[in-house]
């Protein structure tokens, strides 16, 4: 089973000195912005970008072109932010893609924010990527020293400043409007939308949120044009992915492939399935956040549709596999911990609910649980899903409900297992008391 | 922003065909088809919905999700379901959600019996608890001021009081810190949240987390009355709710919402300052100087003492009206004065003469603006006023006009405010110059006049004023907001002029919504100006068959011409300028007579007999805002100890000068009010109501006599002194009596302050801190230095109004200018 990656976005990671703008011009870069800004009108660009099908690589999986296309007409001040703040446990595509190759990002910036018409340009970067942010100060500081930022870009009369932004650890400064808040210099909360960030985003202005990946997929349409995009992937999921596998497989790492492949290829053909004698339990498709699927559903095709015809999402593209070594109550757990540690505490579903669950999932390994515990929780979740601000608490309970609706007899056998272990225990240690109702 | 017109549409609630206007919220607009939805986090008066707590999730059609009705604004033909099984599992869910963490303490709460919370969970949780876990704890109660405590184990993070902080009142002290459910409310670095507003705070807590220092434990729902009534401690005049316990006890000071005057909220003063009317050194007997002392008497032997002085002095009385005193109390001292002794003597002002014309002009309708006529303006002018320190709801109007609605802002004051952040253009002119800089700006206006030579003479410069101008002249009604100082130096009445002026070629009076607004000294000051309590103006704004001496004419009047002195709620010493003055004239007087709450330094040593004032709880009457709404003070509390209602005492001593007024009741003196203004013609308390009504929107005012504003040649005005240290002064918002004696606000109680720029600091050597001496003509007031960077070279800044060290007694209504020392080389011992 010879799995091919398509290696487009991946092209030539690996070229040394890729991250200056010297070895990444010798290799055909900046053309796209030359032509961009020399051939084609901005209205162009943007009609290429939603021709090409481009869907945005952040997790939504909107069309960019379409919500380029979003922000008003005129000459207010407008603005570009790269979310580049990945921090969906099992993501970590941005990250290669920003510390090998930054120019490429660079570029689909520029060419994306004249389209739009904004002239100011940010990348939020997650904290934790000093290493990334470092190279991409080095490559902005290259771009304004060739002319490709700042005034006037190749005579064009375009403006576009970019700034790299450090965040600050934060999960939720992902959240499009949590990141615009961060930007300014706040506390990073989510914002009630409408107003969408395409009419009122950053200091208010219109402003054109897109992830690293997708932006990086600007200049390979613009250069290599619409139809060229569109021989990767499926109708409705075009061009390539970079998918990040991780978990309990044998090979983990990121593979780009062309949307549409089954998924078996992806975990078992690139990513060397589990190790030897261990089954897959379930697998998430798309970052912590997604639905667990089954072994079964990795014959599905890789694509934003099918993930979201099996119940799930194809998120962020981050492959998560749990193979039966370990509990499902863990990864829930595990699970919970970070939603309930990384939620912002403004809409109360979201920051009770991440909490209450946290606390009943710690009860059942302590054997102070009843199978009762799993259907309130199980209510808990629904009750979280639709009713909050942002997705953040949705990101939580659809995962953990959807692993108690396909595990609900490994749950109670867990649940029944820690409560006669503690039993025995405090049987050992003298401390076992009739359960009130059996003595009546 | 111009006001917009609402329009009404039709939408559809549980099943009902309901109109509301356009655009309005869902949770308002339900109210609509009295449908209620519950909420916690939104308040209409917070501005932009947060969404935050989702208790008012609701069904809209065509939309797959449920909608948070706070922040959804209603459109023609929506369909909204809020009663859906899906809405009520979501609103069991939130309820569920909210009481997780929330611990159930409500027998020992103060919000219990009040609390939005129990209220929503009987109306909309599940009626039960599946939450067994350990709750969140926090330290509690902790202060997190001397005026609020916080339990942050109530909170619900509903973030009122957050959005309070940063996007009312600007003070941005409170944060959420922390997060997820570890999040807590407090401020960055831990410090008390102090500010001018911060029990609003309290009022929007929708559970029992924020508790006033002051009533906290003081009393359950069920033990209390609310009565309505007005603040009286400034010309905002906010309408408020007194809480009393049996009657008479005041416990707590609400905020009645009045768009039209206070938008809802209060300041700390206005909020706390109740607990100097249960304090035991109040005056709550009549007094009379007996021996040297002032001892408590019988009122028959102190009002024939008063009756006697009174008779004796005749047509040398003189009256000092204080600014807290209602119309009621103001017509009758001007009747005992004018009617009943003969005297023309009366005056309301602390300094300045009033000119009869331009009074005329400035009580034209159309040249007032209202309250509510700033947050829609285009562009406002704060002209020689500090809002917070003078009409602190004022600074809360213009914020609001700035955030929601881009008002321009123009900040022209010599001292540095606090709404210079929110200013589109800043004018710093020298203290007291307020005259040349009218006078330069409205030479920017119309291109008209050596602008060059008038900034000079403001000591500000040309370039910002014509930027000044150019904001004045944009689209959009104009609103001065101007200073009662301006108009009481030497040359106060030049300097009214050219406020009229600058009036006439902005065209106030013909552009609606555009006028001017004083912010006076004193909180019912139009009121006591209408019903006659200025020397040149009988009730009506009349012109006086003859002319009386102005407050500062009295002070310097020549022995014998007044022996006299009538000070109805006035306190010279503290407010008015040229304190040693004041000290010789009432040095001077054979008998000085005194309504007064408490025995200040200068009636101890001056009065002769001290009748007990009412508290403004204790008050009956109407005051008149300085829009021109009249309002009513409503008597909320028995009055303490032997106090009577100042009208019948006032009606005492005329009866017993042998002019009997026939009064019997408050209600008879507000009527004989409203009969004897004409333009207050026909009012009644009962149309006043409780939200007030103005004058200039009823019929009566027509028989206000129209006059055009004068056009002619102005006198070209001095030019500020560029010699040495000029002084400006001013009040603080704590500078009150009020302050001084409510044991929790008594911490703000300002000592003084002199403020000067860094550069005048270095050149003397002043650091802050330092404790220095002021001095004008030998005069002189210590207070510690304190450097402001934003403070212009050359101006020094004291407070008026403090318990000692006054800055009145450096006053005398010319410009001044001042020596600065260190305490050290003046005092070498």
């Amino acid at each position: 089973m010879a799995v091919q990656e398509v290696r487009v976005l991946l092209d030539n990671i690996d070229e040394p000195g890729l991250n200056h703008i010297d070895t990444y011009e010798r290799l055909g870069g900046y053309q796209a912005m030359r032509k961009a800004l020399t051939e084609m009108e901005p209205d162009e660009v943007l009609a290429a970008l939603e021709n090409s099908g481009l869907r945005g690589r952040g997790g939504a999986g909107f069309s960019m072109g379409k919500k380029a296309s979003f922000l008003p007409k005129g000459s207010m001040d407008k603005y570009l932010c790269c979310n580049a703040d990945e921090s969906e446990p099992g993501t970590f595509k941005d990250r290669l893609l920003m510390q090998k190759n930054p120019h490429r990002l660079i570029e689909g910036i520029i060419i994306a924010a004249i389209a739009a018409g904004a002239n100011k340009a940010f990348i939020y970067i997650r904290g934790e990527y000093v290493l990334q942010a470092d190279v991409l100060d080095a490559a902005v500081r290259e771009a304004y020293d060739k002319g490709y930022l700042g005034q006037n870009i190749l005579g064009s009369r375009n403006d576009v400043d970019l700034v790299v932004h450090r965040g600050a650890g934060a999960y939720i400064c992902g959240e499009e409007t949590a990141l615009l808040d961060s930007l300014e210099g706040k506390r990073g909360n989510p914002r009630l939308k409408p107003p969408f960030p395409a009419n009122q985003g950053l200091y208010n202005g219109p402003t054109l949120i897109n992830n690293v990946e997708t932006l990086n997929n600007v200049p390979l349409v613009i250069a290599k044009g619409v139809d060229w995009f569109k021989q990767f992937g499926t109708e409705q999921s075009t061009g390539t992915k970079v998918v990040s596998v991780s978990g309990n497989v044998q090979r983990p790492g990121n593979y780009e492939i062309a949307l549409g492949i089954p998924a078996r290829d992806l975990v078992y053909g690139l990513a060397g399935g589990p190790p030897p004698g261990r089954k897959i339990k379930c697998w998430f498709p798309g970052g912590s956040s997604a639905p667990v699927l089954l072994e079964e559903d990795l014959d599905r095709p890789y694509s934003f549709e099918a993930m979201a015809e099996a119940g799930s999402m194809l998120g962020s593209g981050a492959i998560i596999v749990v193979d039966d070594s370990v509990p499902i109550v863990s990864v829930a757990l595990r699970l919970a911990q970070f939603y309930r540690h990384e939620s912002c505490g403004k809409c109360v579903p979201c920051r009770e609910g991440t909490n209450w669950t946290v606390k009943m999932l710690e009860r059942i390994d302590t054997g102070d649980a009843t199978p009762m515990d799993l259907e309130i929780m199980a209510q808990v979740q629904t009750n979280i899903i639709g009713n909050c601000l942002c997705v953040l608490g949705d990101s939580m309970a659809m995962p953990i409900g959807s692993m108690i609706e396909k595990f609900r007899d490994e749950f109670v056998e867990h649940i029944e297992r820690a409560r006669e272990a503690k039993d025995r225990l405090s049987v050992e240690l003298g401390t076992y008391a009739e359960p009130a109702d059996a003595v009546a | 922003m111009p006001k917009p017109e609402p329009k009404l549409i039709t939408f559809e609630i549980d099943g009902r065909e309901v109109q509301a206007p356009e655009g309005q919220m869902l949770v308002d607009a339900a109210k609509m088809g009295d449908v209620e939805i519950p909420y916690f986090c939104y308040e209409a008066k917070l501005g932009q919905p947060v969404g935050a707590c989702r208790m008012c999730l609701v069904e809209v059609e065509g939309i797959p999700k449920l909608q948070t009705s706070c922040s959804t604004p209603v459109k023609d033909g929506m369909v909204v379901n809020t009663k859906s099984d899906r809405v009520k599992q979501a609103q069991n869910a939130i309820v569920e959600f909210l009481l997780v963490n929330h611990p159930l303490d409500c027998p020992v709460c103060d919000k219990g019996g009040e609390c939005p919370l129990q209220d929503i969970s009987y109306g909309w949780g599940p009626g039960r608890s599946r939450f067994i876990e350990p709750k969140r704890h926090f330290e509690k109660p902790v202060a997190l001021s001397p005026l609020v405590a916080i339990d942050r184990e109530r909170c619900i993070l509903c973030y009122r009081c957050v959005r309070f902080s940063q996007e009312l009142s600007e003070d941005y002290q409170l944060v959420f810190l922390e997060r997820a459910d570890h999040t807590f409310v407090g401020t960055h670095d831990g410090h008390p949240y102090v500010a001018p507003f911060s029990g609003n705070i309290i009022e929007l807590c929708p559970v029992g987390a924020l508790t006033s220092q002051a009533y906290r434990f003081r009393a359950r729902p069920w033990d209390i009355e609310d009565a309505g009534s007005i603040c009286t401690l400034c010309p905002s005049q906010c309408n408020v709710k007194y809480t009393t316990r049996d009657d008479n006890k005041v416990v707590r000071v609400l905020a009645r919402d009045n768009e039209d005057v206070d938008d809802g909220w209060l300041c700390d003063k206005g909020r706390f300052g109740y607990q100097a009317i249960h304090v035991p050194e109040r005056v709550t007997r009549p007094m009379v100087r007996d021996g040297g002392e002032l001892r408590p008497v019988s009122w028959e032997r102190a009002l024939s003492e008063a009756a006697g002085a009174l008779a004796r002095a005749g047509d040398r009385t003189a009256a000092l009206v204080g600014g807290e005193a209602t119309n009621e109390d103001g017509f009758l001292t001007q009747h005992l004065l004018r009617g009943v002794l003969d005297s023309p003597h009366v005056d309301s002002r602390t300094s300045g003469v009033l000119d009869p014309q331009q009074q005329a002009v400035l009580a034209q309708p159309d040249l007032t603006a209202k309250v509510s006529d700033i947050e829609w303006a285009g562009t406002v002018l704060v002209l020689d006023t500090e809002l917070v320190d003078e009409s602190p709801i004022l600074d809360l109007r213009v914020r609001k006009g700035v955030r929601r609605n881009g008002l321009n802002v123009i900040v022209a004051t010599s001292r540095p405010s606090t709404l210079d952040t929110n200013a589109r253009a800043l004018l710093r002119f020298a203290p007291g110059a307020g005259e040349a800089l009218l006078a330069a700006l409205a030479a920017a206006v119309s291109g008209q006049g050596d602008l060059e030579d008038l900034s000079g003479r403001a000591g500000t410069s040309a370039e910002i004023l014509r930027g000044a101008a150019e904001l004045l002249q944009e689209p959009g009604p104009v609103v001065v907001l101007w200073g009662e100082r301006l108009s009481q130096g030497e040359r106060g009445r030049q300097a009214v002029a050219r406020l009229i002026d600058l009036a006439r070629q902005l065209n106030l009076s013909g552009t609606e919504g555009a006028g001017l607004l004083e912010v006076p000294r004193g909180t019912n000051a139009r009121g006591l100006r209408e019903v006659g309590c200025v020397p040149a103006l009988g009730p009506g704004l009349d012109t006086a068959t003859r002319a009386g001496k102005s407050a500062g004419e009295i002070a310097a009047s020549v022995p014998g011409e007044v022996s006299a002195l009538l000070l109805v709620g006035a306190d010279p010493l503290t407010t008015h300028p040229d304190r040693g003055m004041w000290e010789r004239a009432l040095d001077r007087a054979t008998s000085v007579i005194a309504f007064a709450d408490f025995v200040t330094e200068g009636l101890d040593e001056h009065a002769d007999v001290v009748f007990p004032a009412e508290s403004e709880a204790e008050k009956d009457g109407t005051m008149t805002h300085p829009d021109g709404r009249i309002q009513r003070v409503r008597q909320a509390i028995a009055r303490p100890g032997e106090v009577r209602p100042q009208w019948s005492v006032l009606a005492e001593l005329c009866e017993r000068l042998g002019n009997p007024t026939g009064l019997l009741s408050g209600a008879m003196v507000s009527e004989r009010v409203f009969e004897s203004v004409p333009f207050y013609e026909g009012i009644t308390l009962a149309e006043i109501g409780g939200k007030g009504v103005r004058w200039q929107e009823r019929d009566g005012a027509a028989r206000l006599p129209r006059v055009e504003l004068p056009v002619g040649e102005l006198e070209i005005p001095p030019r500020a002194t560029a010699e040495g240290l000029r002084l400006g002064t001013g009040p603080s918002i704590w500078s009150n009596r009020v302050v001084e004696h409510s044991p929790l606000l008594r911490f703000l109680l300002p000592e003084q302050v002199v403020e000067l720029s860094p550069e005048d600091g270095e050149r003397l050597g002043l650091r802050t801190g330092d404790q220095v001496s002021v001095s004008v003509d030998g005069t002189s007031v210590s207070g510690r230095a304190f450097l402001r960077s934003d403070m212009p070279p050359g101006n020094v800044f004291l407070i008026e109004g403090t318990r000692t060290d006054n800055a009145t007694a450096l006053l005398n209504g010319k410009p001044r200018s001042i020596e600065l020392l260190r305490a050290e080389e003046t005092s070498p011992a």
